[in-house]
């Protein structure tokens, strides 16, 4: 509850919508039904019957698959899956495996915030889709210099400026995701971010990655 | 009428349960059975579905979202304020268990139930109709339901000729043939 407190507490957005736009950058323009759903107060009780139609693929406790195929989501801040879901329905984030599950038929705005609030309030489970373990010094190294700022020390995120979450997030799906930053096809990129990331390597990539899948945030 | 009878007249309960089965008898029982438990293979099985479900279809039906020449007819002879009713007594009856056919095609089917398929992006059937296959008040109960039932539900989904949801239109077109089939083989078997 406290957590919900300081986040709601933390969102400039929250203070009117003429103070949203100004604010916000264009990699993450807070209009439309994205700032409807962010505005709007999620319930956890509603949520968690409307995730019945996720979790067939993000799994019951939204777990996400070891595979590295689908993203956990357990504990994610509320405002990042809140801009996720809102860029994959509009196509700024291309996933046309899962858009037509979160389309306009299937969901109101009210349940994309009912959904991101219960998540959000899930315990972060254990990981379970680590990398080879070959190049975690050299992960960490990375993380530290590039990432930590942003993403917190510990891979927390930080929901106020949608930056996710990273601890805990399965390897595979951390290095397809930053492999498409890199290359520049995610689509909703914040532009810091892809120039942080423009220089790794592969190699680079998949260490820091490995490094990610590893951080522990329970 | 019903409704208001079951909330402020608790004993009436069995008195509406005499009416469902009286109206069930005249008019659903031929093909679905006075149990629910459907002995035609391409009529569904309608016995521990849960009551919600069965009114909202029966209520598609009238509205035409949902497509049957032979359910539309019987449904205009209903009266709309019964459906909730007509739900509760097939959500309370027993339902038999399936048959297995073919125990091999059952258990691919069984492992597709519970993880879909990754590859084409097919989320496991489980995540809305539940472990057991015991649905709720979103999404139908598939366990012991007729094979060839399924068959054609899912097929009918993928041509959009069942077009009540969008989930199972995507969903439908992203399984193979052989999915299919093995999914309804295990579930027609629990």
């Amino acid at each position: 509850m406290r957590k919900w407190l300081l986040l709601l507490l933390a969102m400039p957005w929250l203070a009117g919508p003429n103070l949203a736009n100004d604010a916000t950058p264009a990699w993450n323009e807070i209009t439309g039904e994205k700032l409807l759903a962010l505005k709007l107060k999620g319930n956890v009780a509603r949520g968690e019957e409307a995730f019945e139609g996720c979790q067939g693929c993000h799994r019951r406790g939204a777990t996400g698959s070891a595979s590295g195929m689908y993203p956990r989501l357990a504990g994610q801040h509320a405002a990042v899956l809140i801009e996720q879901m809102a860029d994959i329905r509009s196509g700024r984030r291309r996933n046309p495996k899962m858009e037509p599950f979160a389309d306009e038929h299937v969901l109101t705005p009210q349940a994309i915030a009912d959904i991101a609030f219960y998540l959000q309030g899930l315990p972060v489970p254990p990981s379970l889709g680590k990398g080879p373990g070959k190049a975690l010094e050299r992960g960490k190294a990375i993380y530290s210099r590039d990432c930590a700022d942003c993403h917190g020390e510990g891979g927390e995120g930080n929901g106020a400026k949608f930056y996710p979450m990273v601890a805990g997030q399965h390897f595979v799906y951390l290095l397809r995701e930053a492999r498409l930053l890199r290359d520049g096809e995610r689509g909703n990129a914040n532009p810091d971010m892809v120039r942080v990331i423009k220089p790794y390597s592969d190699q680079d990539l998949e260490a820091v990655a490995d490094y990610m899948s590893r951080l522990d945030k329970r | 009428m019903a409704a208001i009878s079951l909330l402020v007249a608790a004993p009436a309960l069995g008195d509406d349960m005499e009416r469902a089965r009286s109206i069930v008898a005249a008019t659903c029982a031929a093909c679905h059975g006075l149990d629910g438990n459907s002995v035609v293979p391409n009529f569904p099985k309608l016995a521990g579905r849960h009551p919600d479900y069965i009114a909202k279809e029966l209520g598609d039906f009238i509205s035409g979202r949902r497509k049957s020449d032979i359910m539309a007819s019987v449904v205009a002879a209903l009266d709309t304020d019964d459906f909730k009713l007509l739900g509760a007594y097939y959500g309370s009856q027993q339902p038999t268990p399936g048959k297995v056919a073919d125990p091999t095609i059952a258990e691919n089917g069984k492992k597709f139930y519970f993880e879909g398929n990754e590859q084409t992006g097919v989320p496991a059937c489980e995540g809305c109709h539940g472990t057991a296959a015991e649905g709720n008040r979103k999404f139908p109960r598939l366990a012991g339901q007729h094979r060839e039932y399924l068959i054609e539900q899912i097929l009918s989904f993928r041509t959009n000729a069942r077009s009540t949801t969008r989930v199972m239109r995507e969903v439908s077109v992203r399984m193979t043939d052989a999915e299919i089939k093995a999914v309804a083989e295990y579930l027609s078997s629990m």
